[in-house]
């Protein structure tokens, strides 16, 4: 190398390495940075997570099955609702809600999967809860089993620390809620998922691409993008969403949050609702008295891959 | 490698870049560039006006070839800048004038507004894109990363204003603050993944001494590619016309990118081998990368465009194959990116769950569709337009510093 023609090139060449004073600089610089840098990732493992309203605030007074005489042999479900409103007259942070979903029941039928899908208004593309159906031995000798597949609610849920912006959230009462006017759809915690129990709202609609009606006006549409219930927003979290114009919830990550709308309202999730086979149980695991903990604590339940070590909080009796 | 740069006979093949060459690249780059923007802006268009609805990503396989992108670039920037800072730092032949390392930052700013755009294009709701600064959440990645690329930038700018100074003494001192930053986010990119404990493909600890490998060797091509076809110069006489100069910066980037391509690579196979030796792993996953669908792009793209052609081609001894070797991996080192970040999501924890509900975003396949490949060339266009820009800018200062 022809060193001697690169230097006199220029005066303003950086040649060797550092001054003591450029040393003593940089050194300075750089465990600066360091500092900042480990003291931000030791702080924010530290942070609390966003506020969620408790204490008496939060106790719903409801008037449900009121005027229901409660009966040893009534339905699962009457038992469960009698039990929500109970744990509604807590403080939120006194409840913890649970689901139990008994494989040995479940018949199959994705009414659950088409319940939340009309409950929460679903577009294309969006499932909170499907049904996985798994075949064993070989034909003719065929078995299936069907495992229905909510959010897992987990204690430790992989997809809260990943969101860049606090958007996503364990609450109080165990629920993990999502703040849609706050998610900017990085789809980070879709992948950080592992039961893949979230999914993004691309902004597709049943309706695109459906006939309009008539040009003229004058008739009504049988079916077509003006077909009402599309029109209608969905209330998860208590807020009444519209997708039009690309509005949250579209381009959001969503998820199941065991219909916290309905709770407020002293309804079960619409899946435990509408499960005809009575597989789904939902309830407040610290009533020692409520159905749940009778299930969970007497049968022999086991989580979606446990060894993830997320700590699910639905339950599968197999 | 030293050897290599110091070899008579090298020296003796090398000139500069000749004057009517230079003219031909030009006319070769804008033909390119245009292409690049008129194919891309049918793209932008479509990423515009139909949103995700014609991307191929979903929600089992949440992101693609923009994000791949998005990595590869943010690679380059940081690899490209730590390569030249660190060569002017220790006054290195070929990267101890001010104008080479300015080359380097107008570079590192040209792949990183691109891998922004890639990211930014990427985001459901791209309009909240600032809330990952103004309300980060540090126990995310993608937050540390985007403050950290952000930090980088500053301290990229700083040092490219003040290396117009004569007599600064914090040139040095923020260069290295900028070359921490630098090798700093390229590797945290492969945390991003590694943290990831859902997919057992990118749960590695290796995986962010791939990326930060990656980074460098794609970094170093880059420089390589730029400084052959382009060249680096300043009034006051100094650059790549000069065989001295071009001979000194080309040789050793030459090397960086020879030791870079054999550390990626053994990195690779020491990652590759926990799993052909040991199946209970991420083995399905690595099933896609080597005999799946796309099995071309690990054995082809990858490791024959990407890793064994420019390594035959930085042996030889003509700086034009040098240059060439550098495009081949500045280029084909973004299926590295794919390869890591594709096969990882494309394996489900939970068996049936794609057959559980249909839809095409409910899906463990992933391909890239013709509006992703066309904002990548709009992409391209933009990073182009980038260092050209700089380019300008650069040595309008330094000849008014002159």
């Amino acid at each position: 190398m022809n060193q001697a023609t690169e230097d006199s090139t220029n005066v303003r060449d950086s040649t060797g390495c550092m001054t003591r004073r450029e040393a003593v600089r940089a050194g300075a610089l750089v465990g600066a940075g360091l500092a900042v840098a480990g003291g931000t990732a030791v702080l924010a493992r530290r942070a609390s997570a966003p506020a969620d309203p408790a204490g008496p605030g939060t106790i719903r007074s409801l008037p449900v099955l009121n005027n229901v005489r409660p009966r040893i042999d009534e339905d699962v479900l009457l038992r469960m609702q009698r039990e929500l409103v109970k744990a509604m007259a807590k403080p939120v942070e006194q409840r913890r809600w649970i689901m139990v979903i008994d494989t040995r029941k479940c018949v199959g039928c994705h009414a659950c999967t088409i319940a939340c899908i009309a409950e929460n208004h679903l577009p294309p593309g969006v499932v909170y809860r499907p049904v996985v159906t798994e075949e064993f031995g070989e034909f003719p000798n065929v078995q299936l089993r069907f495992t229905p597949r909510p959010c897992m609610q987990c204690d430790s849920p992989p997809c809260v620390p990943v969101c860049p912006v606090n958007a996503t959230w364990k609450r109080v009462d165990g629920i993990v809620a999502i703040d849609y006017d706050k998610c900017i759809g990085c789809r980070y915690c879709i992948a950080a998922c592992p039961y893949g129990a979230r999914t993004s709202d691309f902004g597709e609609n049943y309706t695109d691409g459906a006939a309009e009606g008539c040009p003229d006006g004058d008739e009504s549409p049988m079916f077509g993008a003006q077909t009402p219930w599309a029109d209608q927003p969905s209330h998860e979290y208590g807020k009444a969403w519209r997708r039009e114009g690309h509005q949250s919830p579209t381009g959001n990550a969503r998820k199941c949050h065991f219909c916290l709308h309905r709770l407020e309202a002293g309804q079960l999730p619409q899946c435990a609702t509408t499960c005809i086979g009575r597989a789904t149980y939902f309830g407040d695991a610290n009533d020692p008295d409520s159905l749940v903990t009778e299930l969970v604590t007497k049968h022999n339940v086991q989580t979606l891959l446990p060894h993830k070590g997320t700590k699910p909080r639905v339950f599968y009796i197999v | 490698m030293t050897t290599l740069s110091t070899s008579q006979a090298t020296h003796a093949a090398m000139s500069a870049p000749a004057a009517h060459g230079r003219r031909i690249w030009t006319v070769a780059l804008w033909l390119l560039w245009i292409v690049c923007l008129g194919l891309g802006a049918i793209g932008m268009y479509q990423r515009i006006a139909h949103g995700h609805l014609p991307a191929g990503y979903g929600s089992y396989v949440p992101w693609g070839l923009w994000i791949a992108i998005y990595f590869h670039g943010v690679g380059i920037a940081g690899g490209a800048f730590a390569v030249a800072a660190a060569g002017f730092i220790l006054g290195l032949p070929g990267f101890r004038h001010p104008a080479a390392l300015r080359a380097a930052i107008v570079l590192a700013f040209a792949a990183v507004v691109p891998a922004f755009m890639a990211v930014w294009l990427d985001l459901g709701h791209m309009e909240r894109a600032s809330r990952i600064l103004t309300s980060p959440a540090f126990t995310s990645m993608m937050a540390f990363n985007a403050w950290m690329y952000n930090a980088f930038l500053a301290v990229a700018a700083v040092c490219w204003f003040i290396s117009y100074r004569r007599d600064t003494g914090w040139l040095k001192p923020l260069l290295c603050l900028g070359v921490l930053l630098a090798l700093m986010f390229p590797s945290q990119s492969g945390a991003f993944f590694g943290v990831v404990d859902a997919k057992p493909y990118w749960h590695s600890p290796l995986l962010p001494i791939m990326f930060l490998a990656s980074a460098i060797t794609a970094g170093a091509a880059m420089l390589l590619l730029i400084r052959g076809i382009i060249g680096v110069d300043s009034p006051a006489g100094y650059g790549d016309a000069d065989p001295a100069i071009f001979t000194a910066a080309m040789a050793r980037l030459r090397s960086i990118v020879l030791v870079g391509l054999v550390a990626y690579f053994l990195l690779e196979f020491a990652e590759f081998s926990i799993v052909l030796w040991n199946t209970q792993t991420h083995a399905p996953a690595l099933d896609l990368v080597l005999f799946g669908p796309y099995w071309w792009v690990f054995w082809i793209v990858h490791l024959g465009i990407g890793g064994i052609l420019p390594f035959a081609l930085l042996l030889t001894r003509r700086p034009g194959a040098w240059i060439f070797a550098g495009l081949l991996v500045a280029i084909a080192f973004i299926s590295a990116r794919l390869n890591v970040l594709v096969p990882g999501q494309a394996i489900g924890e939970i068996r049936g769950l794609q057959d559980a509900f249909h839809h095409p975003r409910l899906n463990y396949t992933y391909h890239a569709t013709a509006m992703e490949y066309l904002v990548g060339l709009f992409l391209i266009a933009v990073g182009m337009a980038v260092y050209f820009v700089g380019r300008r800018i650069s040595k309008a200062l330094a000849a008014g510093a002159a």
